[in-house]
Parts: structure tokens; C-alpha cells; sequence
């Protein structure tokens, strides 16, 4: 087999710089609807079993993360969350947290880490909603990002990169 | 090298160069889980159906949510035994095994009449090495178990790409 051309190095060298450039976002927003009112009309119960309807945080920048305890990714970005609830909160910021899982699971994690938003249980509902908003391969996380408007700023599939949540949340608030 | 060849080879180095180039640019779409953990199974005698995930590079399954089912019930699928996988410490749930690549597992039908078809079920969850999770995710297939004495089904796997004849 003849040696690689520089050619084929430059080509090929190129490509695997672009790659690593694009970086591994995972947004699907092109397929989400705009308007969040379905997520607004939603009530889940809560760990207690009390139910809360989405309503209630109208008009806030709200992130809701749909997330479960059996989903290490999942729980990996949760610390970040609590950082900016607890940095952002005063200003306008609400996550809320719609765990595809069992209430103990998810009672016992966000007392381990000290949870300062709402956790929702869903269920598998839940995963079918976030299909409708453009989760296609039902998989998490997946985090919805509404302006205070009730517009959807922004779908993630897959971790949010710190500084990327922060630069969208700055933009909103 | 034939010329042919090395021209076939160029062709494919710049196709690959510039797939990536695209799929930089555009979003990294993750596996939809039936081609992430592509389930088969085939008859290996008249009492035994071997179970098998083709795991893609860069995704898992949990071993403790890999279930199997086999219908009708009264075929008398016996608990399988199921290979080792990886263990890792998971933060909180403790120990945890994980499978990746070929995961084959074979089942054994205590009351089956030879020559049957039955329906393999495999529950599975998984996640992708990208940051995703699965939820659990059920294939289905069918498999005709053949009548005694017979040697086991041939494999069906999905067909090879060739670049080079």
C-alpha cells in the first residue's frame, strides 16, 4: 500500500480537528415547539406526594430537567443546578427537576444533595412528553429552558455544559 | 497495491474526511437504543435459544435490568445465567456491572416441543459513554426451534460493508 499523500494528511487532520471543534452538544431544539403552555398546564406529584402544577412558576426563566437516579449522567450535572438555583434563584430562576423514577429513589438522592428546587415525579409519562418536545429517542437528561415569556429558549439532550447554562441563563434572567 | 485499489482507497479516505467535517458541524445524534444494543437470537438446539446483544462501541447495559421472557410461558425458560460483565462504583447505588460489545446469553427452555416457534423478549437499559441514558427498552423476536437432532441456525447478522473486494 503507497504511503499517505501530504494531501491525505492535511484532508484527514483537518476533519479530526473540526470534530473535536464541533464539540459533543447534544441540542435537538430544531424539533421542539415554542411555546411551553403544555409544560405549564402540567402537574406532578412531588416526594410527598403533593401535587404541583408547573403553573406556579409562570413568568420565571425556568429549566426544567427531566432526569432519573439510574441515570449517572444525570445526577453528575444535578450539583451545577443547585449552584445556579442557589446563585440565580433571586432573580427569577426556577429549575425543576421531572425524575423518570421512584419517589423513595428520588427522595433519598435530593436529600443527599441538599436539593434546593422541586423534584417532580413522572414516571414514564414523563418520557413521553418529553418526546413531544422533541426527545425523540426518549433519553436523559433532557432539559428544557423557558424565557420568562414562556417561550422555549432552548433543548438539551445530554449533559449542559456549566458555562454553557450559564451563558443562556445570564441571557434570560 | 492495484491501481484500482488505491483508487478506491483515496475515495473512501476523503468520504470519511468529509463525514466528519458534516457531522461536526451539525448536532452528534446518539444511537436510537435498537441499534445501540441490537438484539438477535437463534435457536442452538431444540431446548436452547442463544440471546445476544450486539453492543455498539461507546454504549452499555446495566446487568441487573437485563430481563428475559420467553412466550409461550409454558416453554419453561429457566433463570438464566448471565456472563460477567464490568464492575464499577457508582456513586449511589454502590457496586454495578455493566456490559459492552457482544453480551451472548444463553436460555434454556425446560418444555419446549421440538420443531415450535417461540417468542424471545430481552429487557434491557443502557446508556451511551456521551452523557445519555436509556429508558428500559424491550426487542422482541422470533425464533424457530428446531425439531431434534437438528444443527443450530445459522447467525443473521446485518450484512458487511466492503470497501475493498
Amino acid at each position: 500500500m503507497p504511503v499517505r499523500t501530504a494531501r491525505q494528511w492535511f484532508w484527514l487532520g483537518s476533519a479530526a480537528l473540526l470534530a473535536l471543534a464541533g464539540g459533543v452538544s447534544l441540542a435537538v431544539w430544531d424539533r421542539a415547539p415554542r411555546d411551553a403552555s403544555a409544560l405549564f398546564s402540567l402537574s406532578l406529584p412531588d416526594t410527598s406526594g403533593q401535587q404541583q402544577s408547573l403553573s406556579q412558576w409562570r413568568g420565571k426563566v425556568v429549566v426544567i430537567n427531566f432526569w432519573a437516579t439510574w441515570c449517572a449522567p444525570c445526577r453528575e450535572e444535578m450539583p451545577e443546578f443547585v449552584r445556579a438555583q442557589r446563585e440565580f434563584g433571586p432573580r427569577g430562576l426556577q429549575f425543576v427537576g421531572i425524575a423518570v423514577d421512584e419517589p423513595d429513589k428520588v427522595a433519598r438522592f435530593a436529600k443527599e444533595l441538599d436539593l434546593n428546587y422541586p423534584a417532580l415525579i413522572g414516571g414514564y409519562g414523563a418520557v413521553e412528553l418529553s418526546k413531544t418536545l422533541g426527545n425523540d429517542l426518549s433519553a436523559l437528561p433532557f432539559t428544557i429552558v423557558v424565557d420568562r415569556a414562556g417561550t422555549v429558549a432552548r433543548i438539551q439532550l445530554g449533559p449542559f455544559k456549566p458555562d454553557k447554562l450559564r451563558s443562556i441563563i445570564g441571557n434570560l434572567l | 497495491m492495484p491501481t484500482r485499489r488505491r483508487g478506491l482507497l483515496r475515495r473512501a479516505l476523503v468520504v470519511t474526511a468529509l463525514t466528519l467535517m458534516a457531522s461536526a458541524s451539525a448536532q452528534v445524534n446518539p444511537l436510537a437504543p435498537e441499534k445501540a444494543f441490537r438484539f438477535s437470537a437463534r435457536a442452538l438446539d431444540p431446548h436452547t435459544v442463544e440471546a445476544r446483544f450486539s453492543i455498539a462501541d461507546g454504549y452499555y447495559l446495566y446487568r441487573d435490568k437485563l430481563h428475559f421472557a420467553v412466550e409461550p410461558a409454558a416453554s419453561g425458560l429457566t433463570v438464566p445465567l448471565l456472563p460477567n460483565g464490568k464492575i464499577k462504583e457508582d456513586q449511589f447505588f454502590g457496586r454495578v456491572e455493566t456490559y459492552r460489545g457482544n453480551l451472548i446469553v444463553n436460555l434454556q427452555l425446560q418444555a419446549t416441543p421440538p420443531g415450535q416457534n417461540v417468542v424471545v423478549q430481552a429487557e434491557s437499559q443502557g446508556c451511551a459513554d456521551l452523557g445519555i441514558c436509556y429508558p428500559p427498552n424491550i426487542q422482541r423476536v422470533i425464533v424457530a426451534l428446531p425439531a431434534a437432532g437438528s444443527a443450530p441456525t445459522p447467525l443473521d447478522e446485518a450484512p458487511k460493508k466492503q470497501w475493498f473486494k
